[in-house]
């Protein structure tokens, strides 16, 4: 079978209901904006197929519900995650305060290497605005994550942070094959067979 | 005798200058015969005849162009006599008041403004014309004096074939609207008071002189000018898209119909042209309609309603007719099982409803012919617009399964709600919907098969996941040795099927289990495809393990019932084909298939013979693909020579059943 791609990363979108996880996911994957509120029932995801330095990179991001109740089915979902964005509506003073749960329930479930990012989603509504751009600057420092404000609606951000997002995942999963070349042999001996077309592998994290 | 005559010509009394003229001829120029002047005299006679024909025709020929100039103005009084005698507002079928003309500029000489001889004009005519009937608003004299004249000098048939021909063009003439009439209703209103004024003024003519046309020519102009008015109805009423316009233009025919009713013309054909209007009227409240549902399922959530207080229930519940104790008991806030685009179609379609049954008003229908007009209408709105909006919302691309499943939880309270609209229907037109001729709504069924769709699509949704996770699979078709564990991929599949089915708590029983048969089905298939992929020649006993640990990891998923009410086993029965084809595979029996093809009991009985050439071969080559690198060892030449005889063998078996 031919691959086509190089790299899978999984990445995990949270954050309080109706902050727009769903919408950023659709501008991302769909570049399409729907103004209709659906809330997500437990989960669901989007692929899209990323180019960096080179190389296809499947995003496989999941999209979970905000709802309380369905907090079982998606807390199972931390776990393979590679990457993690925690959103925000700067609309919504409680959904930001609701972060550092979020990060909490992030630490507990899960791993301790996944790369996170904070997302200020709603930036075009800057009348209604209830967080300011500094004090998300100010937690993302504090937890040493990225932080970028973001518009689902308008098309802000939402290219540059899963790609800053992607890139970060990739640049550490580097660091850690030339960290450890013994647990790497492998698959760099597999670069080099004449027989298969492109070393092509999975990287994941259960 | 000669002055006389002068002044009589001067002041138009044509005939009594005609009588002077006779009496000149034939009593007082006898008399002075001898004299040579008389002779002179006589020629003039006959000159001054002929002016008296040609003043007098002179005036009629001004009377046929102001009548031209005020006919709209007699059909406009007429239609508000009649307007005003059935109780509407005569103000509905006359033009709107003209605005007063600015006031002139000032004389550019003198600064002075002047009063124009129009502006005295038309407020005279204002003035004097409101309560005047439409013989009272012409002077028909001309026509009169005219007929007369020419009768005196036996010229009578002349002059009626001059008039009716002059007529004849006129009615021509009014009879083609403007070609914006569509436009606006007073396009409309102009072009009925024309035509009424015209028949009003021969009507007029007809029953106040002798001979000069008669009900029989009138009958037949009437009937050209009736098929001629049916014609440009239809095409005019073609062009209008707005509902309310269509109403007015209903009206306005009806009184344009008992207008010309009183004075004696049929116009039974006019209203077999407003049935037919009716149609394209329900043809435009269809088209709108149409928007109306797509705004609805646009702004819909798809989430459902909930209630917090008892306002908002009791709003629902008088627009939408549910009954359930359960909701009724339970604490606020109260859920409904349906989203909101249920009361607000329900609604919709009462909507409808009401605005059809305004066309048919003032028809002279019966209640039954109503009744039956209302119920195909609503059929049409049901079986093709509401129908035809559900089927392209369910085929939307990137619709969600939240969103899907939820639409076929409405379609099931929307059909249970048609009764209702039934018994909404003879409410209204007074006609029990157990009455044997009524045709019965077919919402039900539409709902029904837009469920039905709805649930297909669901199914295809989760395949459509499914495909999704299948294009991450990553098998490596030469590996030596299984990871010891089940893809990536695929444990990520399960779970997500896991949360999936425990998520939709609200997906009927049936519809669950159908959707998770077509998911195992599906998966089993695409595993199965991935395997026997005519793009990859090689088949390796470390890969042939990996899809067994997947494939593993499925029937476990199978046998802890994802979702409940299952017979034991159907499920897994979803992978028996994919189960039989890896145990041949990984335990190289192919003594047993062959021996045991087309038996009863049969291990591998769902195995087809094609299925086993392709994994045969697949295997085979992988042996030659690993002797690349090793010299092969003797067991393994062995294995390889048996393949070799088993893939003839099979081959045999695909040949022989091809040819039963």
């Amino acid at each position: 079978m031919a691959k086509t791609y190089d790299f899978l990363f999984k990445l995990l979108l949270i954050g309080d209901s109706g902050v727009g996880k769903t919408c950023v996911l659709f501008r991302f994957s769909e570049d399409a904006f729907n103004s209709t509120f659906i809330s997500t029932i437990g989960i669901d995801f989007k692929i899209r197929t990323i180019e960096l330095d080179g190389k296809k990179i499947k995003l496989q991001i999941w999209d979970t519900a905000g709802q309380e109740r369905f907090r079982t089915i998606t807390t199972a979902y931390y776990r393979g995650a590679m990457g993690i964005m925690l959103v925000y509506d700067i609309t919504n003073e409680k959904s930001f305060e609701n972060i550092k749960n979020w990060i909490r329930n992030i630490e507990e479930h899960a791993s301790s290497d996944v790369e996170r990012m904070i997302l200020g989603n709603k930036c075009d509504c800057d009348d209604r605005r209830g967080v300011s751009r500094q004090r998300g600057e100010q937690l993302a420092v504090e937890y040493g994550v990225k932080f970028m404000e973001t518009s689902a609606k308008a098309g802000i951000n939402v290219e540059q942070a899963f790609f800053t997002l992607a890139r970060d995942i990739k640049a550490k999963m580097e660091n850690k094959l030339a960290s450890h070349p013994s647990k790497g042999g492998g698959t760099q001996l597999k670069k080099n067979e004449p027989q298969k077309k492109s070393s092509t592998w999975k990287c994941q994290l259960l | 005798m000669y002055g006389k005559l002068k002044k009589q010509m001067d002041c138009k009394r044509y005939y009594p200058a005609l009588k002077t003229l006779e009496q000149l001829e034939h009593t007082y120029l006898p008399r002075v015969s001898e004299y040579r002047f008389t002779k002179v005299m006589y020629d003039q006679i006959v000159r001054l005849r002929d002016g008296i024909k040609e003043a007098s025709m002179s005036d009629l020929k001004d009377f046929l162009e102001n009548i031209r100039k005020y006919s709209s103005k007699i059909g406009e009084v007429a239609m508000q006599h009649v307007a005003d005698q059935h109780g509407l507002d005569p103000t509905f079928v006359s033009m709107p008041e003209k605005k007063r003309k600015a006031p002139p500029p000032p004389n550019p000489f003198t600064g002075e403004a002047e009063a124009t001889v129009t502006d005295q004009e038309t407020n005279i005519y204002k003035d004097g014309d409101e309560e005047l009937s439409a013989q009272e608003l012409v002077d028909f004299s001309p026509v009169y004096r005219c007929w007369h004249i020419y009768n005196v000098l036996g010229a009578g048939e002349e002059f009626e074939s001059y008039y009716r021909k002059q007529r004849k063009k006129q009615a021509k003439l009014c009879l083609q609207p403007a070609t914006n009439m569509h436009e606006t209703l007073d396009g409309y209103k102009k072009y009925f008071h024309e035509i009424i004024g015209f028949f009003v003024v021969e009507d007029n003519i007809l029953h106040t002189t002798t001979g000069l046309i008669t009900s029989g020519y009138l009958d037949e102009l009437w009937e050209m000018a009736l098929s001629k008015i049916v014609a440009v109805l239809r095409t005019h009423s073609a062009y209008c898209t707005d509902p309310s316009l269509m109403l007015d233009i209903k009206i306005l025919i009806i009184f344009f119909c008992h207008t010309l009713e009183g004075y004696g013309f049929p116009v039974t054909r006019l209203y077999g042209l407003l049935i037919e209007i009716r149609d394209q009227y329900n043809e435009i409240l269809m088209k709108r309609w149409k928007n109306t549902f797509m705004d609805i399922f646009e702004d819909d959530n798809y989430t459902p309603i909930t209630l917090h207080y008892q306002a908002e229930y009791t709003a629902i519940v008088t627009i939408f007719p549910f009954k359930d104790e359960f909701v009724e008991k339970s604490p606020f806030p109260k859920r409904f099982p349906f989203s909101e685009f249920v009361p607000r179609v329900y609604q919709q379609v009462k909507e409808y409803i009401y605005a059809c049954l305004k066309f048919s008003e003032d028809l002279n229908l019966s209640q039954a012919e109503i009744d039956d007009m209302v119920r195909k209408s609503t059929n049409f709105l049901l079986t093709r617009t509401l129908s035809g909006c559900l089927s392209s919302l369910i085929r939307r691309p990137g619709l969600g399964l939240a969103q899907l499943i939820q639409i076929a939880i409405n379609t099931e309270y929307l059909e249970i709600a048609c009764i209702h609209l039934e018994e909404f229907i003879s409410s209204i037109t007074g006609i029990s919907r157990e009455a044997t001729h009524v045709a019965k709504l077919q919402g039900k069924s539409m709902f029904k098969d837009a469920r039905s769709h709805a649930e297909q699509q669901i199914y295809l949704a989760l395949n459509h996941k499914i495909d999704e996770f299948m294009e991450l699979a990553n098998y490596e078709w030469t590996l030596v040795e299984s990871k010891g564990h089940a893809s990536g991929y695929l444990m990520d599949l399960v779970a997500f099927l896991q949360s999936t089915f425990m998520s939709f708590t609200n997906l009927p029983d049936k519809v669950a289990q159908t959707a998770c048969m077509s998911a195992c089905k599906h998966i089993a298939e695409s595993i199965t495809n991935l395997l026997l992929d005519h793009d990859t020649k090689i088949l390796s006993a470390g890969a042939i393990q990996q899809v067994n640990l997947d494939v593993i990891q499925c029937e476990q998923f199978a046998s802890l019932e994802p979702v409940p009410g299952f017979t034991v086993g159907a499920l897994q029965m979803t992978f028996s084909e994919l189960r039989q084809i890896l145990d041949l595979a990984m335990s190289d029996d192919w003594s047993s298939y062959l021996a045991d093809f087309g038996k009863d009991r049969n291990k591998y009985s769902l195995v087809s013979p094609q299925t086993a050439v392709v994994l045969v071969e697949k295997i085979s080559n992988g042996m030659k693909k690993t002797g690349v690198f090793t010299s092969m060892k003797k067991p393994e030449k062995e294995r390889k020579k048996l393949l070799e005889t088993v893939l003839k063998q099979l081959r045999a078996l695909v040949n022989s059943s091809a040819m039963m």
